[in-house]
């Protein structure tokens, strides 16, 4: 499990960022970390990833504070993808770069063939092995960061704003994939604007706002019972809204729920 | 303080002190030096900003002084050599800090009547500086989130550092592209320039430009004198 008991941030200036934050992440969870440009979302995941180390309060990882292990120890168990993950491609071929985590490990040739194997079959990109990352579009970048933290043999995954510029195709790709690698077990984090992906593909959303966590719950007690979405920065995604909208319907967390929600009560047949 | 001054004051100011550092061949008027530079950056406010800065330089100038005296100088040399670096390197802080970069484009093509592709050329560069270095921070961290370790000894943090460096290479290089297109969108290469602030100098400009031809002169004069 890992954990943020009661933890501060600032950056020198003694301008707090974060304040008292209490956060525990099971594993296999799927969360969303949401809230308002600025609020700190980034700041905590970077928190967790040990890019930054917090002003007060501990960051533990099963029980054991690890507020001074660098990112490099806990890539161990925790991978890490940025907002542009070119930043991090350096090698020739896309199988080259994801190999290059299981050799900073220290894993045998095999083990690491092995393991850049699975994860390049878990994120579809067996046939790009062998493509020059720079040249792949965005969705694929993702996904290769994403096979580059799974190669490591990850515990945990934080993903920074993963779908941002993405194209509705490669989003709805990327959360598949996401979804499936946590039906694996891997425990999911990731930040996000999109309500949809909130409600849709979270399982729990934690909102960040006036310095700290102004909620941490399910996507439907977000979206049903918080008055204050818009303060948060946040808004209820249209299919919420509509299927709060029509008598005696169920919470519906998309669009393809509510059509057949509607078509069951209408007694039509989807198409 | 200065703020004040017109940005071609500020550029002769510090040839002024680059001019002085070279002429003067003691270590302790180089010390004084040093400090009055340290004593004008912290006038300006901007020490606390520059202190790793400030102290980078002073181990590249260590670096320097060690080479020299590994190179057969005398302890003498080895202290001037540093201080010289240091002397002449501090005072672009203090140039850096105090001057907007369009400002100074505008003071090097109004008043040095340098082209302004190169004018350009140059502020463009010192602006892409931080740029780098805040990009390098960037991808250092990407790879420390894939087990790179920056803990070793010179020759593994060199070889881990390759890691960093061609992602660093690529993104400044695509980075440089759209910049280029992005003038020549906006009409770079044309004859005709406007600037927005006004960098003509001022009676108290003059004065200082004086002051600073003046001091050159003595420094020279106290040289010849073999005072310092």
């Amino acid at each position: 499990m890992l954990e943020m008991r009661d933890v501060s941030f600032d950056y020198g200036s003694g301008v707090p960022v974060l304040e008292h934050i209490n956060v525990q992440i099971e594993e296999g969870e799927f969360i969303g970390l949401g809230g308002r440009n600025g609020c700190g979302k980034t700041t905590v995941t970077r928190l967790l990833m040990g890019l930054e180390k917090p002003a007060a309060g501990d960051i533990m990882y099963n029980g054991k504070v690890i507020n001074h292990e660098e990112a490099a120890v806990r890539s161990h168990f925790m991978g890490y993808v940025f907002q542009r993950p070119e930043r991090q491609m350096f090698r020739p071929t896309v199988q080259a770069e994801v190999a290059y985590g299981p050799q900073q490990l220290g894993m045998s040739r095999a083990d690491a063939d092995d393991a850049v194997r699975e994860a390049l079959e878990s994120t579809d990109l067996t046939s790009l092995a062998d493509a020059y990352p720079p040249n792949l579009n965005r969705g694929e970048k993702q996904r290769v960061a994403i096979a580059s933290a799974i190669a490591m043999h990850t515990q945990y995954i934080i993903l920074d704003e993963p779908t941002s510029g993405q194209d509705s195709a490669d989003k709805q790709m990327l959360m598949e994939l996401l979804t499936a690698l946590n039906q694996k077990g891997m425990t999911i984090l990731l930040i996000t604007h999109d309500m949809d992906i909130l409600a849709q593909y979270c399982k729990r959303v934690l909102v960040i706002g006036n310095h700290t966590k102004a909620f941490d719950g399910t996507p439907e007690e977000l979206f049903t019972q918080r008055e204050d979405l818009y303060g948060l920065g946040l808004s209820r995604p249209e299919a919420v809204t509509l299927s709060l909208a029509v008598p005696g319907m169920k919470y519906c967390c998309s669009m393809k729920e509510f059509t057949a929600e509607i078509l069951t009560k209408l007694g039509g047949k989807s198409v | 303080m200065m703020k004040k001054f017109v940005p071609v004051t500020k550029l002769i100011g510090t040839f002024a002190f680059s001019f002085w550092a070279l002429v003067l061949h003691t270590t302790l008027p180089l010390v004084i030096l040093v400090l009055i530079e340290l004593l004008l950056l912290a006038f300006c406010g901007s020490l606390g900003r520059n202190v790793k800065a400030v102290f980078s330089l002073v181990v590249f100038a260590a670096f320097l002084a060690v080479v020299q005296l590994l190179g057969g100088g005398s302890l003498e040399s080895a202290y001037v050599t540093g201080l010289r670096m240091l002397a002449m390197t501090i005072v672009f802080i203090i140039l850096l800090t105090t001057t907007r970069l369009q400002d100074l484009t505008a003071a090097l093509v109004k008043q040095i009547k340098i082209p302004y592709e190169y004018a350009f050329m140059f502020t463009a560069a010192l602006r892409f500086v931080p740029d780098f270095i805040a990009e390098s921070q960037a991808v250092q961290e990407a790879q420390a989130c894939r087990g790179l370790s920056t803990k070793g000894n010179v020759f593994k943090k060199m070889i881990h550092y390759m890691s960093v460096i061609q992602p660093l290479m690529l993104k400044s290089l695509g980075r440089s592209e759209t910049m280029a297109l992005s003038l020549e969108l906006r009409g770079f290469g044309s004859s005709e320039h406007s600037f927005m602030s006004n960098v003509r100098p001022k009676g108290v400009d003059y004065a200082v430009i004086a002051l600073l031809a003046g001091l050159s002169c003595l420094a020279v004069y106290m040289r010849l004198q073999g005072i310092v």
